[in-house]
């Protein structure tokens, strides 16, 4: 597997491996037989930290829209909905993670994904993710500083 | 709960605000009694003012909404339970309300009441204060099981004794929205969005929820596109929605969900409502139907005669 693209958290290295495909909504993408199976990025894990709760509000085998609603995750640090990354169709979710969400932070590339998705849309390559992510940085920053002065 | 005519409290798993406008919604009303409990700190409130402790809040009165209709002179005391997992924090918040409401009794012993009777349930006792010049008093209190117990004897509600179940789990959940008339503006904003014909209007066109199984279960759209943040949905995950009072301040930890792809309020209101439309197995309408309007920019233009017309016709009264 040729070295994955790094880009950089402050002094945390976000590896982007280029053997698979992104969703701006810091999701990766990889074709798994017919169907695309999806997870969070590195970044996506590194602002999380230690997920401890993970919940889907959709049945599997689902169609969706851009941006619905599909589940809750929370971690020590963090909260968050979590939304479809594109119109499409949930089929699976990982049902290793319902019993242990803290997969997603032991092997997020791997055993750690989230559901298996079908969908027509335009994915990022990694490269255009790394643009995603540069020109995100700022914002990114902003939200989490603006969250911890509240 | 509709035959428990004196003043009430009612603690339940939801929000106050959720709490009481469910109540109103099912014909169950009063003013909103204010607790010490559930509440978001309020450098203005006088500890030691006891007397102040049982009175509508002014910001309610003073507020945009249009108000709650008929409403009866008495007390509605909403709790949250999921605040404190201490029995005894709601026994003592019960009994400090019950002593507050039971004080104008005590002057009036002279003429014959009696503010304790503990082997009273104080149904005839509230009678009594109400004749007298609508004097609040609280006669018992309402569990979210329905019971009545009396206040002279708090230890009956003790923490050891099971919880009577009257809604079993043969009961089908229901999901409706609720309006927060303390709130509401009348603007219509939620009957012009929702498709699935919830709201209606009553004879004096004030909105209300009328068809409230006509909804759709987990969509909260409306709640999203009300700008008065008047439309509660009790169970409903996201605090906001589900009544609570304040800001963000409920929880610290960092919400990341603008990061992870989160839609704007109305983007996400958009959406459910399609989501729910194709699940009728209709069309999905997107942005074209019923996205709010009236409150932006709406007095930004000049008057013109079709404003004049428009009054005039108001004015006719026909």
């Amino acid at each position: 597997m040729p070295d994955p693209l790094v880009f950089m958290m402050g002094k945390f290295e976000a590896r982007i491996p280029t053997d698979r495909q992104y969703f701006e909504s810091h999701l990766w993408a990889q074709m798994n037989g017919d169907l695309l199976r999806v997870g969070f990025t590195s970044y996506a894990v590194r602002l999380l930290q230690d997920v401890y709760f993970l919940d889907w509000q959709i049945d599997p085998d689902s169609n969706v829209r851009h941006k619905q609603a599909i589940g809750e995750i929370e971690s020590s640090k963090a909260t968050s909905t979590l939304y479809a990354p594109a119109d499409g169709r949930v089929v699976r979710f990982n049902e290793a993670l319902l019993n242990d969400p803290s997969l997603i932070n032991a092997d997020n590339h791997e055993r750690g994904w989230l559901y298996e998705f079908e969908t027509s849309s335009t994915l990022l390559q990694p490269d255009e993710y790394i643009k995603v992510l540069d020109a995100g940085w700022e914002r990114t920053q902003q939200v989490l500083k603006n969250q911890f002065n509240e | 709960m509709k035959s428990l005519k004196g003043d009430l409290v009612v603690l339940g798993w939801l929000y106050p605000r959720a709490i009481r406008w469910v109540l109103d919604r099912n014909g169950v009303k009063g003013k909103a009694g204010e607790s010490r409990l559930n509440k978001i700190e309020d450098e203005n409130q006088d500890e030691d003012d006891e007397q102040q402790s049982g009175i509508e809040k002014d910001s309610e009165s003073v507020s945009q909404g249009i108000g709650a209709l008929d409403v009866p002179n008495r007390l509605i005391f909403a709790i949250d339970l999921r605040d404190d997992p201490d029995p005894q924090t709601y026994v003592k918040e019960i009994e400090r309300i019950s002593n507050v409401m039971t004080v104008p009794l005590v002057q009036l012993s002279g003429i014959g009441f009696q503010s304790s009777s503990p082997s009273q349930n104080g149904q005839s006792e509230t009678n009594g204060a109400t004749n007298l010049n609508g004097t609040p008093h609280l006669n018992g209190f309402a569990h979210t099981n329905g019971s009545a117990i009396n206040h002279e004897s708090p230890s009956a509600v003790a923490p050891a004794s099971e919880p009577k179940v009257i809604a079993g789990d043969g009961i089908r959940r229901r999901w409706y929205p609720v309006i927060d008339y303390s709130r509401c503006t009348n603007c219509m904003e939620c009957i012009d969005f929702c498709l699935f014909g919830v709201y209606g209007v009553d004879l004096l066109d004030r909105i209300l929820v009328e068809q409230e199984d006509n909804c759709k279960k987990g969509c909260p759209a409306c709640s999203r596109v009300c700008p008065a943040n008047a439309i509660v949905f009790p169970e409903h995950k996201t605090p906001g929605i589900a009544g609570a009072e304040g800001g963000p301040a409920e929880d610290f930890k960092i919400d990341l969900s603008k990061l992870f792809g989160a839609p704007s309020a109305l983007e996400m209101a958009v959406l459910e409502r399609d989501v729910e439309l194709v699940a009728d197995g209709r069309d999905a309408v997107g942005a074209t139907v019923g996205i709010p309007k009236r409150q932006a920019g709406a007095s930004t233009k000049p008057r013109d005669a079709l404003d004049d017309l428009m009054d005039g016709l108001d004015a006719l009264d026909v």
